[in-house]
């Protein structure tokens, strides 16, 4: 087996990694460069813990093998915040308690920003369909559902 | 655990090609990888050369013209398919039965040749590219071939690929003036697999007469199950709801499904008799309209 | 109208930051430096007695640090309920005999997780397979295999609760009705799975991370079975990743980790599979039930006797609790003259059943409601009127048993019958169905066994007027840290973000019997505002000096203001105060200190939250699949306190439940799981999730602190027996089986149309 050296770019910062061709992304992300906010849930690409967005597109990183996001973008829940300023996502989570344990949290809010980014406007069952792929055990995902809604809506305008 | 490999990246088809030829025994092909990784990290694929065609751009297209009808090249993601202005123009049954594949995220990364080559029995794709006729072309360092898809398919999870082959590119014929495809699905969870499927596609004669017809059932056997003596009963037919009902009956004897622990084989044949005949229906009405 | 100046209004979850950001560190989430990997051997087998086990090759295996059996340990039988030995009856990793496929057989550390992987692969362990038994009919016959010596026909435990006398009140029922039920188990599927890190260390102090709802019980038990002392033992559980009732029981996870850190003294972290979380963790418990009601007939309750089999699986754990409940709470929240229930809980050979939210109390809810309906159906009794009728008012004593004080059943009832006769004549493929509920604020029991108060908390005000607020009391996502939070600010009179709350540390805080039977709004609840009290007064006595009311004792804070109650202009900053009473205290920092334990509040729990649920069901005839559209909830939790915490709860509840009722299942095959992941295990998504309605009911609790009780267990009662009853209303059916799956449906239907 060799190893392979690949680049990952992930919330703008380029890391450079030295790895096992078998790595998956999800593990690259946690264990290899730490960002420990993208979970995993399950062994069967099924709970969508791990989502994190790949040159724009939601992906769940335990299906997908680091090499083959070497040269991509990466962005993970780490990479909303910009200097200490929240994602308009991460406020409405927190004024609609979109989250509960949390665990669900940073994948879900990969897929929404993903949603949102290709569908400023959705309406509430493409909203279900943009998160469908994130279990989350606590929230019964109405609460999720509204917050996305209030962030289409523009209530979370910057400025 | 995924057991170590050889990780190859070839820069084009033709070096893919080339290194299958050299490693195809021990090799399998990893695309999107939303299926095959799942087996690999449970041990039960443990290739000792994974080679990687995900970056092939040669083979990501989604094209149509008027005479070949569309050719959609293997790595060509499920969520491209679903977006498609052409697809959705010409195939409507392609994007909507996409959009219910899975979730985005594996529809994002996840490609069609990957999930052809899979041959899940529940797979979605399957049972609608049969109905609409299609074709996959495979090749190898030796020359290519083209076979028709319902041929490709010879057991469960087992396919007409030779070891040192790749899935090139789907060919679908061009859409019959009134005609249409219908699909759906028997789930509880919305982006599940069915429980059974049925895609079935009618083309019409002037009038009602319906002059072909495909009835194609998903998860009721080991490949996706054309219901010939079913599609023979309708051949020639003018469309009614008697003749659909009897018909649907024939599917749902005519069908292979098995018990499990999500649906006995009766159900699974009573809810091919009730799939059957709602998108027979439908797909009779749409083709009227067109 | 109460005039609060925090309870019940908008408030961010305090942990909410960390959770949105990515920077909460689960148990999951956490390494420690020289860290070590555990893997655990599992038995293939129901039944059998471990003959051998051969570990040499696994440990030449380079990169395995230490092998353990359960000849390795203390060899204790633990348990929940330890104040009986008998059903202290668990050894975690198996000694002589194992009784459920995937228990624990051995563990093995290695440096990387794939080593310990591939260790466990080369370990041979010998075993006589021994004949087994998988249901509670089955295993309660003479002859059956004895799963646990001394335990007659496999019952492990009994329970009676009787009132009135049944067969008397019988004769005055001029219709009686019995049915038997049959409800299947649920598993927690937490999204993060079980997990551990231990570190043991030279000076013999053991430290774990894990994922719990009680991190003072785990403290206890793994001293206990590890041989030391309780305080040598400390538990971190900062942040969980759901719990649900499958997480505050010791479990291999912790103990494995712990034993092989014992060995190594180097961390070891155990993180189960989802496979693993799945086949080998304990699940809602299963049950046969057997009801008799009698009515009479303008729908006056009478009398019911019930007989319930509990299926244990292979031990105790909390399931004894499950056994009580489900007996109580098949009376809820109905007035019986006569009242008798005997259950018995079974071992069998497959995964232990224990606690999931309800308890038990979902499982009778499902067959009592369900019968109800088709009493009133059959007397020609309107649903409504018959639970008004029947329903229970504040100030009934249930027998011998319980005091119910505040009650808004009532007014929930009221409010779910306007929504239904809102929605007017349903289009045909649609019906509605109601379910009633009641449900426990904790439990008044002590069957753990423990010294302490059931909750304590300690206030701590600092110089510049900040709080520490040091809880037992276990933030798992419900909000509890937000809502202890709220009720210490509104006691102390500060805002919450004032306040800075500590849990999950038992080296730190103070012992909770932690996140369980819906006792901690309750319960810590009250041990904060008596905390919160002792401190305030501390303050109080430093602003009469300044403020000199006429009228002693007339003075409160609120919102940062030490006010004169009778002339509120007249007010002195909280901040300075603080700083004026620090110092007149010798430079110490203000302390208040709070517990609460139930004293002789009847059998069960010191209060009891009630509510009415109406589920509107869209239903295909032809294939018997339902899609739940709306759920309409008018719920009493007396006063509620974290009002963002009480809606999530409340969809989260619903989404749970409703899995419960016609999604989730668990089929076994001769003791082996059939579905242990989560393509073939089905839990609601977005897409199946039905529009919510909550319609608050308040009233107040004199147990709870400002007169609160639960909000999230008892409200996951009631959403399968409206699912039944929408089906019964829709296609007529009497569904005796949970899960309501399609396939059930439409077997019921198509039998129906055969008769």
């Amino acid at each position: 087996m060799e190893k392979r050296l690949i680049h990952l770019n992930v919330n703008g910062e380029d890391y450079e990694l030295y790895i096992n061709p078998k790595t998956l992304l999800v593990e690259a992300i946690r264990d290899i460069i730490g960002l420990t906010g993208t979970k995993r849930g399950c062994e069967s690409g099924s709970c969508g813990a791990c989502t994190v967005i790949v040159d724009g597109m939601s992906v769940k990183s335990c299906s997908v093998l680091a090499v083959q996001a070497d040269g991509k973008k990466i962005l993970t829940v780490e990479g909303l915040e910009q200097n200490g300023k929240l994602h308009p996502l991460q406020r409405a989570f927190l004024d609609y308690g979109s989250f509960q344990c949390g665990f669900c949290t940073p994948g879900m809010l990969m897929s929404a920003k993903a949603l949102l980014d290709e569908n400023p406007n959705p309406t509430k069952e493409e909203i279900k369909e943009g998160i469908d792929g994130n279990i989350c055990r606590c929230t019964g995902y109405n609460s999720i559902i509204r917050a996305i809604e209030a962030v289409a809506k523009g209530q979370y305008k910057e400025g | 655990m995924i057991r170590d490999f050889t990780y190859l990246k070839p820069s084009s088809l033709s070096e893919a090609l080339k290194m299958l030829k050299d490693y195809g025994e021990e090799a399998k092909i990893i695309c999107g990888g939303q299926s095959l990784l799942i087996l690999m990290r449970q041990g039960m694929v443990t290739p000792s050369y994974l080679m990687d065609i995900k970056h092939l751009d040669e083979l990501r297209y989604i094209r149509f013209d008027e005479r070949n009808g569309a050719r959609i090249g293997a790595t060509a993601t499920h969520r491209e398919i679903e977006r498609s202005p052409l697809l959705r123009q010409h195939y409507p049954v392609l994007p909507e039965m996409e959009r219910r594949l899975a979730t985005i995220q594996t529809r994002n990364w996840g490609t069609i040749g990957g999930n052809l080559a899979h041959a899940d029995p529940a797979g979605d794709p399957g049972p609608v590219l049969v109905a609409l006729g299609a074709s996959v072309t495979l090749k190898s360092l030796d020359g290519e071939r083209t076979i028709p898809l319902e041929e490709f398919f010879v057991d469960y999870f087992e396919t007409a690929l030779r070891k040192d082959e790749i899935l090139y590119e789907v060919s679908i014929p061009k859409p019959q003036r009134r005609s249409a495809c219908t699909y759906t699905k028997f789930n509880l969870i919305e982006s599940d697999m069915g429980i059974v499927s049925c895609a079935c596609f009618v083309a019409l004669e002037d009038g009602e007469v319906m002059k072909d017809v495909k009835i194609v059932l998903g998860n009721a056997g080991p490949v996706p199950l054309r219901a010939r003596r079913a599609e023979e009963m309708l051949k020639g037919k003018r469309g009614d709801e008697g003749l659909f009902e009897e018909v649907a009956k024939v599917c749902s004897e005519d069908s292979q499904p098995v018990t499990d622990i999500h649906a006995s084989e009766e159900y699974r044949r009573h809810l091919v008799y009730v799939l059957a005949k709602r998108m027979l229906r439908k797909a009779f009405s749409e083709a009227k309209v067109c | 109208m109460k005039n609060y100046v925090v309870i019940n209004t908008h408030i961010h979850n305090i942990d909410g930051i960390a959770k949105v950001t990515g920077r909460a560190q689960y148990t999951f989430d956490i390494t420690l430096p020289n860290m070590l990997y555990g893997k655990i051997l599992r038995s293939p087998h129901p039944h059998a007695r471990i003959i051998d086990i051969d570990v040499s090759k696994a440990e030449r295996l380079p990169g395995v640090k230490a092998i353990v059996t359960g000849k390795d340990t203390l060899g204790i039988k633990q348990g929940i309920w330890r104040r009986y030995k008998e059903l202290c009856d668990e050894p975690i990793l198996a000694i002589e005999k194992v009784r459920y496929i995937g228990e624990p057989v051995v563990a093995v550390a290695a440096t990387r997780e794939e080593i310990a992987e591939e260790a466990l692969d080369l370990i041979e362990v010998k075993y006589e397979v021994l004949p087994a038994v998988f249901e509670p009919p089955e295993a309660i016959k003479k002859g059956a295999p004895v799963i646990h010596e001394g335990f007659e026909r496999n019952i492990n435990v009994t329970r009676h609760i009787e009132w009135g006398d049944v067969d008397e009140a019988m004769k005055e029922a001029d219709y009686i009705r019995e049915d038997w039920f049959r409800i299947d188990g649920q598993h927690h599927v937490c999204m993060e799975t079980r997990c551990a890190v231990s570190s043991y260390t030279p000076d013999g102090k053991l430290l774990v991370y894990t994922s719990t709802q009680a991190p003072y019980y785990i403290q206890v038990l793994l001293a206990w079975v590890l041989g030391l002392k309780e305080s040598d033992v400390r538990v971190i559980s900062k942040y969980t990743g759901g719990g649900f009732g499958g997480k505050f029981e010791l479990d291999a996870a912790q103990f494995v980790s712990a034993i092989l850190s014992m060995k190594t003294y180097r961390p070891v972290k155990v993180v189960f599979s989802r496979e693993e979380d799945f086949i080998a963790s304990k699940r809602r418990t299963p049950m046969y039930y057997y009801t008799r009601t009698g009515v009479k007939k303008d729908g006056t309750f009478v009398a019911r006797e019930t007989r319930v089999l509990t299926n244990g699986g292979a031990y105790t754990g909390m399931g004894a609790t499950a056994l009580y409940l489900t007996g109580f709470f098949h009376s809820f929240p109905y007035k019986w003259k006569a009242y008798r229930y005997d259950g018995f809980r079974v071992y069998t050979n497959t995964m232990p059943s224990s606690a999931m939210r309800g308890f038990g109390a979902p499982q009778a809810t499902f067959c009592s409601e369900l019968q109800i309906e088709w009493i009133a159906k059959e007397l020609g009794i309107d649903p409504f009127e018959i639970r008004r009728k029947n329903g229970h008012t504040p100030g009934y004593e249930v027998p011998g048993q319980a005091y119910i004080q505040s009650c808004g059943l009532r007014e929930c009832l009221d409010e779910i019958e306007k929504w239904v006769k809102s929605k007017g004549e349903l289009p045909p493929n649609r019906a509605i169905g109601i379910s009633c509920y009641g449900f426990m604020s904790g439990g008044i029991f002590n069957w753990f066994d423990t010294p302490y108060s059931f909750s304590s908390a300690v206030v701590q005000i600092n110089y510049d007027g900040k709080v520490d607020l040091f809880v037992g009391a276990q933030d798992i996502g419900q909000g509890s840290n937000t809502t202890l939070a709220i009720i210490c600010a509104e006691e102390l009179g500060v805002r919450v973000e004032d306040i800075r709350v500590h849990s999950g540390d038992t080296a730190v805080c103070p012992p909770d019997l932690g996140a369980w039977g819906s006792r901690q709004t309750l319960m810590a609840g009250n041990a904060v505002k008596m905390a919160a009290a002792d401190a305030k007064r501390q303050l109080l006595e430093i602003g009469a000096a300044k403020m000199r009311p006429n009228i002693v004792y007339d003075l409160d804070i609120r919102d940062r203001k030490l006010i004169n109650l009778s002339r509120p202009e007249r007010w002195v900053d909280y901040f300075e105060v603080v700083k004026d009473a620090l110092r007149g205290k010798e430079g110490q920092k203000i302390i208040g200190r709070g517990f609460y334990t139930p004293h002789r509040k009847g059998m069960i729990s010191p209060a009891y939250s009630y509510g009415v649920q109406a589920v509107e069901i869209e239903v295909d005839r032809e294939t018997g699949k339902i899609k739940i559209l709306n759920c309409v909830t008018a719920h009493d939790c007396g006063q509620p306190i974290n009002k963002l915490g009480v809606l999530g709860q409340l969809e989260g509840a619903v989404a749970m439940a409703a899995g419960f009722g016609y999604l989730e299942y668990m089929p076994f095959e001769e003791g082996k799981l059939m579905n242990p992941n989560l393509v073939d295990y089905k839990v609601m998504r977005s897409t199946e999730m039905p529009e919510t309605e909550v319609i608050e009911i308040e009233t107040y609790e004199p147990e709870g602190p400002f007169g609160a009780k639960e909000a999230g267990e008892g409200l996951t009662n009631p959403t399968a027996a409206a699912l039944g009853n929408a089906i019964f209303h829709a296609f007529g059916l009497q569904m005796k089986e949970v899960p309501m799956t399609p396939e059930r449906i439409w077997r019921a239907l198509r039998e129906k149309k055969e008769k």
